[in-house]
């Protein structure tokens, strides 16, 4: 056992394992095999969806995970290929337009696709409707009622110096930079390099509170009592929550964002038809609500609302009540010179 | 087939050795200089509109390195790579003594027993310490339960979850080239040291030492330079405040979809490395 084979072996070992199921795949390929490959969020689909599917149609799904939207982004765009039905947020749309990625979902295939609200319809980021609206949530403060005795009411709050190193952020551009932008109140519309460097001070300042940027492995930390205060993305913290009861969700008072994460079909897709599918099928009500109960985030299928448990309903943290609604805006869609300003206005606040 | 095969074997004539190479040759270009050249062609490309790569070439990306906002990365990353390597050297060379000289018949149970933890991913044992480290984790919920602690020290995403997880993952790759290198100091050197009034402090100061010193610098290289790259252990276990070049080189590819910036700082470290070892042979030659 002599040092340069054993490292040499354990490299290669490293770099191949995660070839290996693309090979596999690569060897099985063929566009008449019955199967969709679905790329989506970590804990956002319920569990019987993908089982039903494949039981009423035949039609396997072949399920990959991510749990951050650049890493899928970076993974696609490097030439990932396979992929037919992926999840993207309403303001990544562009981008992945952009860079041809993706094409667009005929609506006239889908028979469902009346299900969904007047408010999914048509929206500023999609006017054509070329991507399906899947589920839609808020980012908010989540904390834990136990360690914090003042319910945080305000963005504000995740400045507070008493709660240092109890903080956490998630790790993404547009939710931090947004956020910001409220406080200051700086329009998103800004190109304004002054803007962006009073931006960049506000988060530079809130670091020596942070304990994590993170958009995944925070919710273990706000069970553990690692932090007990977090930036969180709304059904993120109440499948949480179903951990750690102390765990409560707040919309602040200023406002905040909500996102809407909609099926896209990859460019290329080699089974469209199962894709459109697949689709179809979630965007029948009881398929939308088993989801919705589940992952806790709320449905734009409208259709789907009586099935939703009343408990989920009725909270006003899912669903919001008018007044707070029209509080909530989309993020603004960005062209790319100032998604270029933000991702550096990010990465600044990383460095520093 | 057996003359053919100990043609080969033989190497005499270069086509044979050619032959035999072959694999090798192959897997260094194909995974190792052909990509670092588009990474290097890639550095003086140009970041289009949503990250796209725009091939007007120029030294942009190189100067944007040289910003005096990345200074402290770096430091904080050599400083980190210069721990883990002292730290590894320190407890690494006494196991690997033991195991090359003490061991016995254990020997190679012991050395399976340290590539255990290669056998699983890294991610996995960052996660267990994880678990190990959290404020509800095994070491703060003794600690309480038997009374040395009221409240719970925070491990996590500190310098000291950073080392720790640097060390654990190092060490291995430290005992190794240590153990080879002591392995092979000529038993009879040593006796010879004895037989000639040297006791066992002086015998090993003067001549198992200096006899181990190249397993040392191999260990200290195997540490020092994948430390440098490192960004998954401060990814996991390691808060805000301790962004290494590795996470800076990541984030440009992942975050902020800048690859030729992230190859221009890829680049560099790459020519940084190279240099290094460079200079290390001339000084050793000389």
């Amino acid at each position: 056992m002599t040092e340069p084979i054993s490292r040499r072996g354990f490299l290669k070992a490293a770099i191949l394992a995660p070839l290996i199921p693309s090979l596999l795949a690569a060897c099985r390929r063929s566009s008449d095999e019955k199967v969709v490959n679905f790329f989506n969020w970590s804990n956002y689909i319920g569990k019987d969806t993908l089982p039903e599917f494949t039981k009423r149609t035949g039609v396997a799904v072949r399920y990959d995970l991510f749990a951050d939207e650049d890493e899928m982004f970076t993974k696609l765009r490097a030439g990932a290929r396979g992929y037919d039905l992926i999840v993207v947020g309403d303001y990544h749309i562009p981008r992945f337009r952009a860079l041809n990625l993706i094409e667009p979902i005929p609506a006239a295939e889908l028979k469902n696709r009346g299900n969904l609200g007047p408010r999914f319809r048509s929206p500023v980021y999609d006017p054509e409707e070329t991507t399906v609206p899947y589920l839609w949530g808020t980012t908010g403060i989540a904390y834990n009622r136990k360690r914090i005795k003042k319910a945080p009411t305000s963005w504000r709050d995740l400045w507070d110096p008493q709660y240092k190193d109890r903080v956490s952020m998630l790790d993404n551009v547009r939710d931090c930079i947004s956020v910001a932008m409220q406080l200051l109140n700086i329009p998103q519309t800004t190109r304004d390099p002054e803007d962006f460097k009073k931006i960049r001070e506000l988060l530079v300042k809130q670091k020596p509170l942070v304990k994590q940027y993170s958009s995944a492995s925070y919710l273990n930390s706000l069970v553990a009592g690692e932090i007990d205060l977090a930036m969180t993305w709304s059904g993120d913290l109440f499948q949480t929550a179903r951990e750690n009861p102390d765990l409560d969700y707040v919309i602040p008072k200023e406002g905040t964002y909500m996102w809407v994460d909609c099926l896209a079909m990859m460019r290329g897709a080699r089974h469209r038809a199962d894709t459109l599918r697949l689709i179809d099928y979630l965007l029948e009500p009881d398929v939308a609500a088993g989801i919705a109960n589940s992952v806790r985030y709320a449905t734009p299928n409208l259709a789907a609302q009586p099935k939703i448990d009343k408990e989920l309903l009725n909270d006003p943290r899912v669903y919001p009540t008018p007044a707070v609604m029209k509080k909530l805006q989309l993020h603004h869609v960005l062209d790319s010179e100032q998604s270029e300003l933000w991702s550096k206005t990010w990465a600044d606040v990383k460095v520093a | 087939m057996s003359r053919a095969l100990s043609w080969l074997l033989g190497g005499r004539t270069p086509l044979a050795t050619h032959l035999l190479l072959a694999p090798a040759s192959f897997w260094l270009l194909f995974l190792l200089v052909i990509p670092a050249l588009g990474l290097i062609v890639l550095s003086f490309a140009t970041n289009g509109p949503y990250g796209t790569i725009v091939w007007e070439f120029g030294f942009h990306n190189y100067a944007r390195a040289f910003d005096p906002k990345y200074l402290p990365v770096l430091l904080r990353t050599f400083a980190f790579a210069a721990a883990t390597t002292v730290l590894c050297l320190l407890i690494g060379y006494p196991v690997a003594y033991y195991l090359s000289f003490r061991a016995g018949r254990w020997r190679n149970i012991m050395l399976v027993g340290l590539m255990v933890p290669f056998w699983s991913s890294c991610l996995v044992a960052y996660y267990s310490w994880m678990i190990v480290l959290g404020k509800e984790g095994l070491i703060n919920a003794n600690l309480i339960r038997f009374g040395f602690l009221s409240e719970p020290i925070g491990f996590l995403y500190t310098p000291f979850a950073i080392l720790l997880g640097l060390v654990y993952f190092y060490l291995p790759f430290a005992v190794l080239p240590l153990y080879a290198s002591l392995d092979k100091v000529p038993r009879s050197v040593v006796e010879a040291a004895y037989d000639l009034g040297a006791g066992r402090w002086t015998a090993f100061r003067k001549v198992t030492l200096p006899l181990s010193l190249p397993g040392v610098v191999a260990a200290c290289l195997l540490t020092f330079i994948p430390c440098l790259g490192d960004f998954l252990t401060v990814e996991i276990l390691g808060g805000p405040r301790y962004y290494l070049l590795g996470n800076l080189i990541s984030n440009q590819f992942m975050m902020a979809q800048d690859w030729p910036f992230g190859s221009a700082l890829t680049s560099l470290l790459l020519a940084g490395l190279v240099g290094g070892l460079w200079l290390y042979q001339r000084w050793e030659k000389a």
